[in-house]
């Protein structure tokens, strides 16, 4: 707006037709005049961005994803959420709904017998598009992952220190003695004090929550932007869990990664997370922040799922969540919802925004 | 513990197996125990024979025949063949080394070559050259090893006269040797391959579905990254329990191989005893034969212990 | 002798299904195995299905080569005419040293080469399906008994035992039959076994244990039927490499002289100057039967196997 003057003025000099000199130094300050304008006005960009919203890191529009076998079977779809810098998303949902292909399908870690559609963004490169090669760069070192079972993700025959050292030789040609020295101090950090000899152990020695954290100090040893956490807290006892809670927040606080949590566990989720996406049966129902999630659950399953805790009365939802191969017509929760009524039962709802907050029912216009 | 216990005697129960297999055979078979002993085209009169069953003591109760059998076998004493007129012992000792040389050199290069293609063709078995090299191997397996080392000798030796067709050397020089040996070391090692191809091949398909080798892509390795620092060593592991179990089968692909080839080591010497009936000495190759198996057979096992500590163990204290 | 033995490689695997087995029976959702049709001719697709294809071909070919060899021989094996013939339209593959022709011989050998390696491969599936199945059903003393036994045989080398016993023996067709089928049952018993601890842990084996049937019953009616669609690629993996070791001795003239299978052949080949003459009407024929047969044979075996595999992958990829 501010620019319109300035134009003005350029034009009328130019149709008086001052001598050569006069306009070169009109020109020139304009063009100092402009630079500084972009200037401020990026400024107070990004003032607003550090006060309201972060930079999107992490974008997934439309997520469907299939597999194919005897007969395609629809896993996910409609998928969208973004992450947003060192922020903490969290999918819940029951075992089976399809968290952890989501979080397969971020990183391009589906096997080949599935489909993909939909666009996902990693600071605005699609990672969809990409091929394996330019992949493999990325995994790793800007998107880790951390398997839900990490006796089994850990390789048997290779010694724990090995293993720890292989993304930094991979990714950063690391001399292996100084990656050694490296993963000696990530140990260190995770609370080993017999780090040095913790190297030499097998996976196959080490109970599952050392196993645990040696897949995080594998999965955050060089930084990456965005850390995925599949199931962390499946099969750990309750000291366990409150362990990797500290060392989850810990995490957060000294690499300012964001983190995608999936889990199941609402207690958990509820300490660690900034935002909740709710998955039920391969889509999102419900995503909102995690305070109000908590406080104010619009959808029926949602309000379900937290009746369900122990604290807010045990009462669990009747009947079964359907399997993938076949969905009920029409919103997939109408044959457990108490409130629905009949168009629940043909037509499938669209998910919808409303301030902060997204939900797939037709409660919510 | 208790698994050293039991691998401990199971492998001494195989010895005392074979050496009661060794001691009975020729005293329950049909025939007189004494033509068993000594072999039966062996010409020797009534007297001799009465002699020798004394000598034997075949006339002794069963107890002490095994006593002494046992004894005799302690003293590295394997009888005396009348075919040859020379201990057995002596004569194995003689003819197994060449034997030992030609199988150790080409079951190191089948195994390793048998594990390369085979971990390639598990790697990607939808590919072309996967379906090629399978098809291939199976096809090689499917061939008697000596109908192979045949067609062999036949085309590079008598059609094209690349190779010399018999014997290990001309004069006793290490290129004289080499080329002698080139031949039955190809048909052995490429026979040996055939057999690694296909475990190996079913084993990496197997393990390439391990959540570790999902987790090594996540890490950010990329294609045969993966498979040769993170796959193929666990893949590997069937393959040191099947050369431990093939030695036997193995070994004797490779007495057919040197009877085509005519090298002067076991096999020549195993055919020529079955000609001749020459019974002391076919028992003695057995024994030696079964004794090196089970060696074999602990080599693996130690072997093991080394290669996967899920076997080993460790002693760890949880410090936080 | 155990040709085409992946013991080990198969135990794990069974280890794996075991493992998931388990993680399965979570999900609540009980499921009664399904019927599995055991028909040789799988329905692959590429090469898998061409290599089937060409399996069932050529085995139908050797069965009715073995079933009918009149049909294929002009001639009756034992008789003579001018030795050392070439091919000619008379011969079609030549005579041999003795004057018989070629590919008479051919044609009635391949029954006796057949029989010999499919009647050993059922002794030793009999055999081992019968300790696997004791020994993974009772478990405890028997289990540790039967499966020490088997480890024990199992590192006895079979072919120099087969050769010594059988130097010993008089060559005859049912001595080396009962000899290689009484020495190769451990790798069945090993697959039966583990498959059978996987399946006794199933809710219809409990079902049926608490239903009071006896265990002869349930291991007839309810584990046996589950196990067979395991035991057939064994069984003709196990007759292809039975196959290979008639071959094998009889080379070595532990055959039955009475009886001239396609080793017989090869044998005499080699031995009365076939070889050194260059009659390769003579050596190349039973060498090229033996081959096709133990690989078409071998073909079908491992399209079963594969079918396995199948299965166990659909598992497995549920995600």
């Amino acid at each position: 707006m501010k620019i319109l003057p300035r134009n003005t003025l350029l034009e009328r000099n130019t149709l008086l037709e001052r001598n050569t000199l006069l306009e070169r130094n009109t020109l020139l300050e304009r063009n100092t005049l402009l630079e500084r304008n972009t200037l401020l006005e990026r400024n107070t960009l990004l003032e607003r961005n550090t006060l309201l919203e972060r930079n999107t890191l992490l974008e997934v529009r439309d997520l469907e994803v299939s597999f194919q076998g005897m007969e395609t079977v629809t896993v996910l779809s409609g998928i969208s959420f973004s992450i947003k810098e060192s922020e903490t998303l969290a999918l819940v949902g029951e075992t089976g709904c399809g968290k952890s292909v989501v979080a397969h399908a971020i990183m391009n870690l589906l096997p080949p017998e599935s489909r993909v559609k939909g666009n996902i963004e990693f600071r605005g490169k699609s990672l969809s598009e990409m091929n394996e090669k330019e992949m493999a760069k990325i995994r790793g070192r800007e998107i880790a992952i951390i398997f839900q079972n990490p006796s089994l993700a850990l390789n048997p025959v290779y010694s724990i220190g090995h293993q720890l050292v292989e993304p930094l030789c991979v990714h950063q040609k690391e001399k292996k003695k100084t990656a050694l020295y490296r993963v000696a101090l990530a140990l260190k950090r995770m609370g080993f004090v017999n780090f040095s000899e913790c190297m030499n152990y097998y996976p196959s020695w080490c109970s599952g929550g050392m196993n645990q954290r040696f897949l995080i100090a594998a999965s955050t040893i060089l930084n990456p932007a965005l850390l995925i956490a599949d199931e962390p807290s499946k099969g750990l006892d309750k000291k366990c869990i409150t362990e990797l809670e500290a060392e989850l927040k810990n995490l957060k606080m000294e690499s300012k990664s964001a983190l995608l949590l999936i889990s199941h566990d609402l207690d958990f989720v509820r300490r660690l997370a900034d935002r909740i996406a709710v998955m039920y049966a391969g889509e999102i129902v419900e995503l909102a922040n995690s305070s109000s999630l908590f406080e104010n659950p619009l959808h029926p399953y949602t309000r379900g799922l937290l009746n369900s805790l122990p604290e807010k009365g045990f009462i669990p939802i009747p009947g079964f969540s359907p399997p993938l191969n076949s969905l009920p017509s029409g919103c997939r929760f109408h044959p457990r919802c108490p409130l629905r009524e009949k168009r629940c039962i043909r037509v499938h709802p669209e998910i919808k925004e409303t301030g902060e907050k997204a939900v797939r029912c037709f409660l919510y216009p | 513990m208790s698994e050293i216990a039991r691998k401990v005697t199971r492998y001494f129960t195989s010895l005392v197996l074979i050496i009661i297999i060794n001691f009975i055979l020729p005293r329950l078979m049909p025939g007189d125990p004494v033509k068993n002993l000594i072999g039966e085209d062996a010409y020797v009169s009534e007297e001799v024979m009465e002699e020798l069953r004394a000598e034997l003591g075949l006339n002794l109760p069963f107890s002490e025949q095994f006593i002494s059998y046992t004894s005799n076998l302690l003293h590295f004493d394997l009888g005396y063949s009348y075919h040859l007129h020379a201990p057995v012992a002596e004569i194995l000792l003689n003819k197994m080394s060449w034997t030992l040389i030609f199988v150790g050199v080409s079951v190191v290069i089948g195994t390793l070559l048998g594990c390369f293609l085979g971990a390639l063709a598990g790697w990607k078995p939808e590919r072309k050259a996967s379906h090629f090299t399978s098809f291939t191997f199976v096809v090689l397996s499917c061939i008697p090893p000596y109908f192979l080392a045949l067609l062999t000798l036949y085309i590079f030796s008598f059609k094209l006269g690349l190779f010399p067709s018999k014997g290990f050397y001309d004069t006793p020089e290490i290129g004289s040797v080499l080329h002698h040996l080139f031949l039955p070391v190809c048909v052995m090692s490429v026979f040996s391959a055939s057999r690694n191809f296909l475990v190996m091949r079913g084993s990496v398909i197997q393990e390439k579905e391990q959540l570790y080798a999902l987790y090594a892509r996540a890490k950010g390795l990329y294609n045969t990254d993966i498979l040769f620092r993170h796959i193929i060593k666990n893949a590997s592991l069937p393959i040191i329990t099947l050369l431990a179990l093939d030695f036997g089968f193995l070994f004797s692909g490779a007495l057919f191989i040197e009877i085509i080839f005519s090298l002067n080591g076991m096999g020549v010497m195993i055919y020529n005893a079955i000609m001749g009936k020459d019974y002391p000495l076919l028992q003695g190759a057995f024994l030696v034969i079964a004794f090196t198996a089970l060696l074999a057979n602990m080599f693996a096992d130690l072997l093991y212990i080394l290669i996967d500590p899920r076997v080993r163990g460790g002693s760890m204290d949880e410090s936080v | 002798m155990n040709q085409f033995d992946c013991t080990d490689n198969s135990c794990m695997k069974e280890a794996g299904i075991e493992g998931f087995s388990e993680k399965k029976s979570e999900g609540s959702n009980f499921e009664f195995p399904e019927e599995t049709s055991y028909w040789i001719f799988q329905k692959h697709k590429g090469f898998q299905g061409l290599f089937n294809r060409i399996g069932v071909f050529l085995f139908i070919l050797f069965v009715l080569m073995a079933l009918f060899p009149s049909v294929f021989a002009p001639y009756a094996p034992e008789e003579r005419f001018i030795p050392y013939e070439a091919p000619s339209e008379e011969h079609l593959l030549g005579t041999n040293d003795i004057g018989n022709d070629i590919l008479s011989e051919l044609a009635f050998g391949a029954r006796i080469s057949m029989t010999v390696g499919f009647m050993a491969a059922l002794i030793s599936t009999l055999i081992g399906t019968a300790l696997g199945l004791c020994a993974g059903y009772f478990r405890g003393a028997l289990d540790e008994l039967l499966m020490g036994f088997t480890d024990v045989v199992l590192v006895i080398p079979k072919i120099p035992l087969i050769i010594v016993m059988g130097a010993f023996l008089r060559p005859s067709i049912w001595i080396l039959i009962s000899i290689l089928g009484l020495l190769s049952w451990e790798s069945t018993a090993r697959v039966t076994r583990s498959k059978t601890l996987q399946l006794r842990g199933a809710g219809y084996v409990k079902s049926a244990q608490c239903m009071g049937f006896s265990s002869y019953h349930i291991m007839k009616s309810d584990i046996f039927p589950n196990i067979i669609h395991i035991l057939f690629p064994k069984f003709m993996l196990a007759t292809a490499s039975a196959m290979i070791s008639e071959a094998s001795l009889s080379f070595l003239g532990l055959g039955d002289l009475s009886m001239k299978s396609w080793g017989m052949m090869l044998s005499f080949a080699f031995s009365q100057g076939g070889f050194i003459r260059d009659m390769w009407w003579w050596y190349m024929p039973p060498g090229i039967c033996i081959t096709l047969c133990v690989l078409s044979i071998a073909l079908i075996g491992f399209g079963l196997e594969a079918k396995e595999g199948e299965h166990f992958k659909e598992g497995a990829n549920t995600l």
